[in-house]
């Protein structure tokens, strides 16, 4: 996958590229807003990884006007202001995803995946893993053609797994995306939830689909 | 700045300014008036009085000719009085009267008796020889018309001018004393107030310079300058105790970082001395990592902290309280059970309050994990929240740990402070002054009491209130 990577911080870009490049991406760099926008406007991109403190254009910016000369690459925003406002500004300017700073190499990383995986989930009305089928418009899951019985949450955890397939998701993600809660819990929620859900959709059967990916989050896969 | 011209320049003597401004207009307003009312009436009583005086010797000439009104005008001229005559033959010359010369001779044309209004100054000699200057009005005419003799009947207006003179003198007077003592009053009055206004820039410039105890005089008298002062003395108050809060909080937060910090040196510097092994190395990285995380956690914690405390332009909005706090309470059960505590909601319905989402969530959210950190196993946690009689929402997170003993409950509230017993636990000391940051955001509070234990573990309750929203669906 080809990540455009635009970042005025050196040693921060070459310490993301080569995270990048360990896990099978191929980085451009810009080092400024107007670079950026025009490295992604000539297009060939996958995902775009845009800082918010730019020089010369702000992230936001190149965001907003990217998303107005017709370009739907999808853009991740990092940045060291982690205010809701500032993600909601962030997200309303045309992002797909806001990290704020400090995060780890491996939220991004899964973070630039989902990205690029989850370009044209929203269309689908049935998601299947494996014999794990899920239909969204009846809100039932099955597997192995047995009906499985979640709770409202549990199903939509579950659902978000199931379009991220394959991918490794961050806690944090599923804290952000299933729940809509924006600060880290200091106790080990999610993993709680994750294990509840494990033993309804796993504990029956002989093979596990969702599986533990060590120092990073989860992964659902057949 | 030299304080003979600083008076000068004080808003208390531009205010005396314009009063005496002020003062000097009313008194010459008050002089034109006056002038016009004496003499104006004055005149206009010489008028009638003259006009009597020349119809009654006209009558007199009617009824006993040249001859009776010589006479009558010889003796009337002779009485004293204000009134002065003057007989006069149809071409002007002086029969008899108080004046040698006509002042003004009426046209030859004139009508019988339609005499003439005049105004004349004179020149006599009183008693003494001395020659005397004065003015007088009156009528002139020619009677019986054209070859007629000619009469003047005039009062003399001295008095009337001295009258005038002398009141125009007074008010004078009182004008030039009014704006001395204007200047004078505000000069007093600005010296008066730059000496309190001095007292209090003195004040503050001692406290940029340095000396925070100092405080702005309090005359004790209720006025302005008191009210001034003490609401400066107020705001030093809170400022020094802001100051001292930071202090600590830097000592704190410098003591809090260093633990970590030296851990994480340690683990490299341990990791670099042995010899490669990648396996252990792999392990002391990991720790390191993890020290690191939680050297960011506590950052964070404290730049949230100052964001709730310093950013004045959080956006409130309405919040479904009840929904948000149902779903906290369902998120966090999992993991209560998981560790052997029991996690339970007692949410009223409806319950809206005007706040930020995000802030609403996380406070409670830290309520919430820092009951399950200090109940012990076994232990039980609820959440309550309901709309108090005066129409806010109380939430209370009550649990039954050990809870902290009264005396100690002020001070966890105030930053980085954990108590002595929570020293081994993790956190920055920062979750309940996270919520308590929040509380005052939203005009709210928090207090701490009893929670729903007993005896030594009577546990602790986190009261946590909002103000609510007031709506027509919340009403019904």
């Amino acid at each position: 996958m080809r990540v455009l990577l635009v970042e005025d911080d050196a040693d921060m870009a070459e310490s993301l590229r080569s995270s990048l490049t360990a896990d099978q991406h191929e980085v451009e760099i810009a080092g400024d807003g107007e670079l950026g926008q025009s490295m992604a406007l000539a297009g060939g991109y996958d995902v775009i990884v845009l800082d918010r403190m730019l020089p010369k254009k702000l992230g936001v910016s190149v965001v907003k006007e990217l998303r107005e000369q017709g370009v739907s690459t999808p853009v991740l925003i990092l940045s060291a202001l982690h205010d809701e406002d500032h993600r909601v500004e962030g997200l309303n300017a045309g992002a797909n995803d806001y990290l704020g700073k400090p995060f780890s190499t491996r939220e991004l990383l899964a973070r630039v995946r989902a990205l690029w995986h989850g370009r044209d989930r929203d269309v689908q009305t049935r998601l299947q893993v494996g014999d794990l089928e899920m239909d969204l418009l009846a809100r039932t899951v099955k597997r192995g053609g047995k009906k499985l019985d979640l709770q409202p949450r549990e199903f939509r955890l579950l659902e978000y797994l199931m379009r991220n397939a394959g991918q490794t998701v961050t806690r944090k993600m599923l804290l952000e995306n299933v729940w809509d809660y924006h600060f880290d819990p200091q106790t080990n929620v999610i993993d709680v939830h994750i294990s509840r859900l494990r033993s309804k959709i796993d504990r029956d059967f002989a093979q596990s689909l969702l599986h533990t990916v060590r120092g990073s989050g989860y992964r659902l896969e057949a | 700045m030299r304080p003979s011209l600083a008076l000068l320049r004080t808003t208390t003597f531009r205010l005396a300014l314009a009063q005496a401004g002020i003062v000097l207009t009313f008194v010459v307003a008050l002089l034109v008036y006056i002038y016009f009312a004496t003499i104006g009436q004055l005149t206009a009583d010489s008028d009638i009085l003259a006009d009597q005086e020349y119809a009654a010797l006209e009558r007199s000439y009617a009824e006993g000719g040249i001859r009776r009104l010589n006479q009558e005008v010889v003796e009337r001229a002779a009485r004293e009085g204000p009134l002065l005559y003057v007989l006069a033959e149809s071409d002007g010359t002086v029969i008899t009267g108080d004046f040698q010369q006509l002042p003004a001779v009426p046209g030859e044309g004139a009508e019988p008796a339609a005499a003439e209004r005049i105004d004349f100054n004179f020149e006599t000699t009183n008693a003494d020889g001395a020659p005397q200057r004065g003015r007088a009005r009156g009528q002139v005419g020619r009677l019986l018309g054209v070859g007629g003799p000619i009469l003047l009947v005039a009062r003399d207006l001295g008095d009337s001018s001295v009258i005038s003179g002398r009141i125009t003198r007074v008010l004078w007077t009182v004008a030039i004393l009014g704006v001395f003592l204007s200047v004078a009053s505000g000069l007093m009055a600005s010296w008066l107030a730059s000496r309190r206004v001095e007292a209090l820039a003195h004040t503050a410039r001692d406290v940029m310079a340095g000396d925070l105890k100092r405080r702005a005089p309090v005359r004790g008298e209720g006025d302005e300058f008191d009210e001034l002062a003490e609401a400066m003395n107020a705001m030093l108050d809170r400022l020094e105790r802001l100051m001292q809060v930071s202090r600590t909080a830097g000592d704190a937060i410098a003591h809090d970082l260093r633990s970590p910090l030296t851990r994480f040196r340690q683990k490299l510097e341990s990791a670099l001395d042995r010899p490669a092994d990648s396996a252990a190395d792999r392990d002391a990285l990991q720790r390191a990592l993890e020290e690191a995380d939680s050297l960011l956690d506590m950052f964070a914690a404290v730049l949230r902290l100052a964001r709730v405390e310093s950013n004045p332009n959080w956006r409130l909005e309405r919040v479904d309280a009840s929904e948000a706090l149902r779903e906290l309470v369902e998120f966090y059960e999992p993991a209560a059970e998981d560790v052997g505590r029991t996690l339970r909601g007692h949410i009223s319905d409806a319950l809206v309050v005007r706040g930020e989402p995000g802030l609403f969530r996380q406070a409670v959210s830290n309520l919430i994990e820092n009951a399950l950190k200090y109940t012990l196993p076994g232990g039980h946690i609820e959440v309550h929240a309901l709309r108090r009689p005066d129409g806010r929402v109380e939430i209370s997170v009550l649990d039954d740990g050990p809870g902290i003993s009264p005396p100690d409950r002020d001070r966890v509230l105030e930053r980085f402070v954990r108590l002595e017993s929570a020293r081994s636990s993790p956190g920055a000391g920062l979750g309940l002054s996270l919520v308590a940051a929040v509380a005052r955001l939203h005009n709210g509070g928090l207090h701490l009491r009893d929670g729903i234990g007993h005896g030594e573990r009577r546990g602790l309750g986190a009261i946590f209130v909002l103000p609510a929203v007031q709506t027509a669906a919340v009403a019904r």
